[in-house]
């Protein structure tokens, strides 16, 4: 096989990097690039300069260092299960994979503090304090492989944020390298931080501020007792109506899962969980708290289910079994492997109340394509999640899936949703940022990621719709009297 | 326009040069925009319940008064989300969401006097903030009036959204440094069926810290859990709020006396006047000494000796009232001396920032003591990045100039 030549600055940045993290550590072998070439969103490949599998703090601002040098772009990258393209590659760049950073630091029960490296698998947290009573609530349907560092970028959620809150509810300090290779902690482990918010400048900041190396995440006790329950309707309507009437009668659910007649036969296809495959819909639902509390919520969310037409309601008789209802639901993206040849997955959000009438309209928008969607989604909170349907071999299909995706986001911003419930916009969704926002609001959030990187070092072309510079900060800067003299005289 | 000018008006002791109370937020962009072309300097007032916070800011050309902007803009009562303009009062909103039993999990002090856009300004909270968080776990969007005038929003109207960058929570604690804050939008919660209080007393620290701990053990939740100090025996009585369905309250109100009793302490269902949020208030807007303090709870016995019962012995008329679970104290009183006091609060500083927490004034009168006693303390070592964001959002440094966290 003939090799091009390698050019001569690619050699020295090469020889740097091997420098800082040793050379078993730096991937440059075009064949082994390819394992780094996209994440989650597997239909987009690029292939990076460099790779680099730094294991500690120092490591990682040594490898910025070199590609600030160098003036080359660094894209961050945890367990690459993102599906918004956020640890895609671009063209030239140093990906810096953050998956050796696999430690766990402290663990601080009597704070209910951790410290972890972001390489730590989200589930791993949990695992490493189930036996005191406690866990780490953000729990994304990846949980078994994506991390923590991941999760920070993303501001990842799951189906149990409807009660206890996102990604960004639960780190209160990170440890960030910033472009130039300084190293800055964000936010306070210990307490209430002083000035400005910057742990949720940090947190979904789609890698474009810097690299997470260490972050300290809050612990929650596990609740008392959980109840589950499964129920089947016949259609989406009713279960959409169920959920809005648990919700009205005063019930937060920790979760509450909703699954159509398609994304069922996919589920029982590739799990082997017993759902009949005969209904409309499916809903499944955690409370959880005190044991009378939840006796009685669990109590009455199943009656008001059943007036609400219900099919069937089961409960689980065992952890076993409820463990196995999440299974089914939380594998259900890998699941669509068995009723299609391939997905496109959205993340779209509504107002609750307007379930039923969206979903109408994505099926009418799909099938216009002529395609199907399978839906399987959080309920609770209006984040859809339809997955469009199609075959790669069919000339034109996956354009038009593609088509139906964009129009489903359309559908979400016009009854005054969101692009991203979860996902991230990433590459995926940038252009729908300029439907959602306007310019003077995409410049104000610019100005946030000028702050902490104003040369655009980190992931370019992510997120916003059209490069945006930072440029210099106009006007003179007067120091106030107290920044003059020195701050915090005590 | 309403121009209420008002002699005397001054933030922190800054004489406001003229005062203007926008009818709509197309005239608050409006000021917005004229103080930036003739480059004045501008500082917001809601209710006016928190301006003992911060520096002194360098000069105030404009003060924008929010009492008109209190309109609901939005309540969808199906998604649990509310959109209201700065200047309604916490009370005002909570009254229009009542009809649909439905509230703002927040129970700042003040709620019939402070505004929704100052409290989200200076990040108040109250009891409740145990089992529901800060603004910051409420808050889903906000619009905010940008120092150049230009109208900007952040979030959206939906609970879960991660698309850009967190302008709403950037806005909140921004002390009116970054811009306006036009609108907010929340997600709310159910009026709970029963909301109870229990009394437990009276206890030194050390049982208050075996209180909290065996409450965390038996995995009760509570909605509240507060505690004040009695200034002449230094013990503690704690406050705690149990909400949800009858049946569920009733089981853990019963539960918690139970724990109480294991631990040698008395319990007594509380009277309606004597629930947490109550308590709260009138301990942190007492005396003309205030302060807010954050240490890791785990610390709290420690926290207790070293800093804030010294600072309590020495104000006159001292109260307290500590959050043990969250590691939160509010202590306020009366200086009993500027020598004596700067003293006090100086080495409960000291105190606190050895145990990883900070001490912040929220309201100090005598200028004395003020000079002598930084407002804030050591800033965080991230504080490069604040001065940064500050030059991007407001580079001329014209909104509340120098009130901030270290003259931001």
């Amino acid at each position: 096989m003939k090799t091009l030549p390698i050019p001569d600055r690619d050699v020295a940045i090469f020889r740097e990097l091997a420098g800082v993290v040793g050379p078993g550590r730096t991937i440059v072998d075009l064949a082994e690039l390819r394992t780094y070439e996209c994440d989650g969103l597997a239909g987009v490949r690029v292939r990076p300069l460099a790779v680099v599998l730094p294991e500690t703090t120092e490591e990682v601002a040594g490898v910025v260092r070199v590609a600030a040098a160098h003036g080359i772009p660094i894209v961050p990258r945890g367990s690459g299960t993102g599906l918004s393209g956020g640890a895609l590659p671009v063209p030239g760049c140093l990906l810096v994979v953050l998956s050796r950073m696999t430690r766990i630091l402290a663990i601080d029960l009597e704070n209910q503090r951790m410290r972890v490296q972001p390489g730590v698998i989200n589930l791993d947290v949990t695992r490493a304090i189930a036996a005191d009573g406690y866990y780490y609530a953000p729990d994304p349907s990846s949980q078994s492989v994506c991390s923590i560092g991941g999760n920070i970028a993303e501001n990842s959620g799951g189906a149990h944020c409807l009660k206890y809150g996102f990604t960004v509810n639960h780190v209160v300090a990170a440890t960030v390298v910033l472009a130039d290779g300084r190293v800055v902690t964000v936010g306070e482990s210990a307490s209430d931080p002083l000035g400005y918010d910057l742990i949720a400048a940090v947190v979904g900041s789609e890698g474009l501020v810097g690299i997470v190396t260490e972050a300290v995440v809050r612990i929650l006790r596990v609740p008392e007792l959980t109840r589950t329950f499964f129920a089947t309707f016949p259609s989406t309507d009713e279960a959409g109506a169920c959920v809005s009437e648990i919700v009205a009668a005063g019930i937060v659910p920790a979760a509450v899962e909703m699954m159509d007649t398609l994304a069922i036969e996919a589920i029982v296809k590739a799990t082997g969980v017993d759902w009949p495959l005969d209904v409309g819909a499916a809903l499944l639902m955690d409370v959880d708290g005190t044991r009378a509390e939840v006796e009685h919520t669990a109590g009455a969310a199943v009656e008001i289910a059943r007036a609400a037409g219900a099919i069937e309601v089961r409960t689980p008789k065992s952890d076993a079994e409820r463990a196995l209802m999440w299974k089914g639901r939380k594998g259900a993206f890998a699941a669509m492997g068995r009723i299609s040849p391939n997905y496109y997955v959205q993340d779209g959000v509504i107002p609750r109340s307007q379930i039923s009438t969206v979903l109408r309209e994505i099926a009418a928008v799909t099938a216009s394509e002529g395609l199907r969607v399978a839906n399987v989604f959080h309920a609770g909170d209006g984040n859809l999640h339809p997955l469009v349907l199609y075959d790669a071999r069919v000339p034109g299909e996956e354009h038009r899936a593609e088509t139906v995706a964009g129009k489903i986001l359309q559908i979400c911003i016009r009854y005054g949703g969101s692009i991203t419930g979860e996902h991230g916009v990433g590459v995926d969704k940038a252009v729908y940022m300029g439907e959602l926002f306007g310019d003077a609001d995409l410049e104000t959030m610019n100005f946030v990621r000028c702050t902490f990187d104003p040369e655009r070092t980190f992931n370019p072309g992510k997120v916003f719709p059209t490069p945006r510079l930072c440029g210099d900060v106009p006007g003179a800067y007067a120091p106030h009297a107290v920044e003059a003299t020195g701050v915090g005289r005590g | 326009m309403r121009d209420v000018r008002v002699g005397g008006t001054t933030v922190r002791g800054t004489p406001a040069r003229s005062i203007v109370a926008p009818g709509d937020l197309a005239e608050a962009a409006a000021v917005l925009g004229d103080a930036a072309s003739r480059g004045d300097a501008v500082a917001f007032l809601g209710g006016g319940t928190e301006l003992g916070l911060g520096y002194a800011p360098s000069r105030v050309d404009v003060l924008v008064k929010t009492a008109h902007l209190c309109r609901v803009v939005e309540y969808a009562p199906a998604d649990m989300v509310v959109e209201v303009e700065a200047g309604i009062t916490l009370a005002a909103m909570q009254r229009a969401l009542a009809p649909h039993r439905q509230r703002l999990a927040l129970d700042a002090p003040y709620p019939e006097l402070a505004t929704i856009g100052g409290l989200v300004a200076t990040n108040a909270f109250g009891p409740r903030r145990l089992r529901f968080g800060t603004f910051r776990d409420l808050i889903v969007g906000v619009s905010m009036i940008r120092a150049d005038g230009e109208r900007v929003r952040g979030g959206g109207k939906v609970v879960k959204n991660v698309a850009g960058f967190d302008l709403p929570k950037l806005a909140v604690g921004s002390l009116g440094t970054l811009g306006m804050i036009a609108t907010a939008t929340f997600r709310l919660h159910p009026v709970p069926e029963v909301a109870r209080a229990i009394r437990v007393g009276a206890c030194g620290a050390d049982g208050l810290v075996a209180l909290t701990r065996a409450t965390i053990a038996n995995r009760l939740e509570p909605a509240a859990f507060v505690a004040t100090r009695d200034a002449a025996s230094g013990t503690y009585e704690a406050h705690v709020l149990f909400e949800g369905f009858d049946a569920g309250v009733a089981e853990q109100i019963a539960r918690f006396a139970t724990i109480a009793e294991a631990q040698g302490l008395t319990s007594e269902s509380l009277g309606d006047g004597e629930r947490p949020g109550a308590l709260d208030e009138a301990a942190r807007t007492h005396g003309d000494v205030r302060v807010r303090i954050s240490v890791p709870p785990g610390d709290f016995v420690a926290f207790e000796r070293d800093a804030l019962a010294p600072l309590a012995n020495v104000l006159g008329d001292a109260r307290a009232i500590v959050y043990p679970p969250l590691g939160i104290a509010f202590v306020s009183g009366y200086a009993t001396g500027v020598p004596a006091t700067i003293a006090a609060l100086q080495g409960a500083r000291r105190a606190v920032e050895a145990l990883h927490g900070n001490l912040v004034l929220t309201d100090v009168r005598d200028p004395a003591l003020g000079d002598a006693v930084d407002p804030y303390g050591t800033v965080p070592p991230s504080f490069f990045l604040m001065q940064r964001l500050k030059e991007r959002f407001d580079p001329a440094r014209r909104l509340n100039p120098g009130r901030f966290l270290g003259g931001l």
